[in-house]
């Protein structure tokens, strides 16, 4: 064995000690998790909100930056003649620059003066649109009061099988989100599926898998297009808005590679009228939605082969389906 | 003669590009080609060394378009009627930067959009890693080759009140970053396993060496080192001389990177050059350039990355036997050893003109 293999080799394992360590150290609570969390919370809090809000206005400010065109042209010159010889062109023809560079600037206010009237609107829009998004809705407080006790966990086991030949030759990593336990994850890893799980409940999974706990939009917006090789919608087609169950579909196919596998489990809607107190049935806009409404928002983006199956109990199902 | 010439949207002499483009030119003339490097913004530095784009003759035998960003320049290779290469040094995903810099965002597009839309036109590319070349042939190039980008590790004489400044203020683990001040080099996460490290084992300091990238990241950066109560142990040297840059090199105790994104990294190979160990996360082009050289981390948890800055702290043979294993990887990517592997490929390339 060569000396960069025995070191590669040695590396590797120290690595693997690493990790170890590392892994025991969460375990045995050693860990400054809290800090850690709100270092991330604090990061998150100061990202700018996408191309929407800053990026445009940014973009905005540096093209009027680079609209102002400065007449004085440099005279730097290696040899001392040069640089006599482009002073004395800069001072002759220093009115006809200016001149021309005063149009230039001018053009340059003209252009970016509707852009920020049409940066305004948007941001008007978006202010709107977000006002009327949470006028339709039960506020957030209010839904996780009356969602308490609601899971479809217990029912995932039947389904792990079916997932594992479903997502086996998926190519690319496959998120499952939003993740109520580390239970599905665990078999789907077993099934040998590269599977990573979307956690936004407040309660860590303590489990060896790899979960990310944060809510699941904030997740897929970080993503890039096209990145996953599949996804397994859960949870949010239980307790849900309509609106959140639909951005969540949306954004999943936007993040999805072509031919990616695809599935969403979802309580059956009686199921969740029986669950439900009648405050609740009647306060909460959004429900799961029916198999058959699942089946054509996933036909109408293009899937093929989708297919739906039902728990053992009725009470809830997975549908399935590949992306052209 | 034939000319082999190059386009550069921006050509500046302290920029890797740059001064990739300028070494390539140098080997191209030393093949006995006519070479010129034509540029649309041109450092005042270089103007008289290079020429502006609208000076590239048409009847060019080769056209060489070094790709890094979106520039009006890459419509003028794609239309040239001469054999088309794209030296590709890859392009940011404007995932990473769109949330930053609303201009770089635009740019980057055009260069990913200028990208796909050339596949078919480029008659050969080289990629400076096998990352970037994957990125090339899964938007259909062919002949794609891999070499590494020209690149002088710098051998200055360490700046001795640099130097000793350093070794003044040492205390505990010295951990040190070179690279932009950029979101997509995760400076954020660097400063989240320092503090982890500090919290779980001993004292430790991040040194960030590298100028500013998008507006406004530098600023949560340093937010985060105040919430995190870091202000004390991690300094911002921003742009320094290659004197300050080396004594850096030598007096910390380890390199750590955890960018999200690189289409090379070469302060890698500079650390390692200069004996410092190094630990990155394995992520893009950073792990095909660390090889076999330091440790690489499959995940950057801060755990992990304290554990193993601890590792590497208290653990002399280990330490040692890094120090001497990046020595030996930095050799791969020593100058000479890629101007020969451009020469070699250019002179087969070319023989045919």
């Amino acid at each position: 064995m060569s000396d960069s293999e025995s070191d590669a080799n040695y590396f590797k394992e120290v690595v693997a000690e690493i990790e170890a360590e590392a892994q025991r150290r969460s375990s045995s609570g050693e860990y400054p998790r809290a800090l850690l969390r709100s270092l991330d919370e604090e990061f998150r809090r100061w990202i700018p909100d996408a191309s929407l809000e800053n990026g445009v206005e940014d973009t905005i400010r540096s093209i009027e930056a680079a609209a102002y065109v400065d007449p004085a042209v440099p005279t730097s010159s290696k040899s001392p003649l040069g640089r006599c010889v482009k002073w004395a062109v800069r001072r002759l023809t220093y009115f006809y620059h200016r001149h021309v560079t005063q149009q230039i600037t001018a053009l340059g206010i003209h252009i970016t003066r509707p852009l920020r009237l049409l940066d305004a609107s948007l941001k008007s829009v978006n202010r709107r649109l977000s006002a009327l998004e949470d006028r339709l809705d039960v506020d957030a407080a209010a839904r996780s009061e009356l969602l308490v006790g609601i899971s479809i966990s217990s029912s995932f086991d039947e389904f792990s099988e079916v997932l594992g030949q479903h997502f086996n030759h998926v190519s690319g990593r496959v998120l499952v989100g939003d993740l109520p336990n580390a239970q599905l994850l665990k078999s789907l890893r077993n099934e040998g599926v590269d599977a990573y799980g979307v956690a936004s409940s407040d309660t860590p999974i303590q489990e060896t898998v790899d979960v990310r706990h944060e809510h699941l939009f904030d997740h897929l917006g970080d993503l890039a297009n096209q990145s996953l090789g599949g996804f397994i919608l859960c949870g949010i087609p239980d307790y849900g808005s309509v609106n959140e169950q639909l951005r969540a579909l949306r954004l999943l196919l936007l993040r999805s590679k072509p031919g990616a596998s695809v599935a969403v489990i979802v309580l059956h809607p009686e199921t969740w009228r029986k669950r439900l107190s009648p405050v609740a049935t009647d306060l909460l806009h959004g429900r799961p939605m029916h198999t058959e409404t699942w089946s054509y928002l996933l036909s109408r983006e293009g899937a093929s082969n989708i297919r739906v199956a039902e728990s053992s109990d009725s009470s809830c199902c997975l549908i399935t389906a590949s992306l052209l | 003669m034939t000319g082999v010439h190059q386009l550069v949207p921006t050509i500046s002499p302290r920029d890797a590009v740059g001064n990739h483009t300028l070494a390539l030119r140098e080997v191209i003339r030393e093949l006995g080609f006519d070479s010129e490097i034509f540029s649309m913004f041109r450092h005042p530095e270089l103007m008289t060394d290079t020429h502006y784009v609208d000076r590239l003759p048409p009847d060019a035998d080769v056209v060489i378009y070094q790709l890094s960003i979106g520039s009006p320049v890459a419509e003028r290779w794609a239309q040239h009627s001469g054999l088309k290469i794209a030296n590709y040094h890859n392009i940011t995903p404007i995932s990473l930067v769109g949330k930053w810099d609303g201009l770089l965002a635009a740019e980057v597009q055009l260069g990913r959009d200028q990208m796909a839309r050339y596949a078919e036109r480029c008659d050969h590319a080289i990629c400076d890693s096998d990352f970037n070349k994957s990125e090339l042939d899964e938007l259909g190039y062919t002949s794609t080759e891999t070499i590494p980008v020209l690149f002088d590790v710098t051998d200055a004489i360490p700046d001795p009140s640099a130097l000793a400044k350093l070794e003044r203020n040492r205390r505990g683990t010295q951990v040190l970053f070179v690279g932009r001040v950029a979101p997509n080099k995760a400076h954020h996460d660097l400063v989240a396993a320092v503090r982890t490290l500090r919290e779980l084992h001993d004292d430790a300091h991040l040194h960030f060496v590298g100028t500013d990238g998008p507006p406004g990241y530098r600023k949560v950066v340093e937010t985060i080192v105040t919430h995190a109560g870091m202000r004390d142990h991690v300094t911002f040297h921003g742009s320094v001389s290659q004197e300050e840059l080396v004594a850096h090199y030598l007096s910390a105790d380890v390199f750590c990177c955890l960018s999200d994104h690189e289409g090379f990294c070469v302060p890698v190979i500079e650390a390692m050059h200069h004996g410092l160990p190094v630990v990155a996360f394995d992520c893009t082009a950073v792990g095909e350039t660390v090889g076999d050289g330091g440790l690489l981390l499959k995940d950057k948890n801060p755990l992990t990355v304290a554990c193993a800055l601890h590792r590497i702290g208290s653990d002399s043979g280990l330490a040692q036997r890094l120090r001497v294993a990046g020595h030996e990887r930095a050799k791969f990517f020593d100058r000479t050893t890629t101007r020969e592997r451009f020469s070699q490929y250019f002179s087969s390339l070319l023989r045919s003109l």
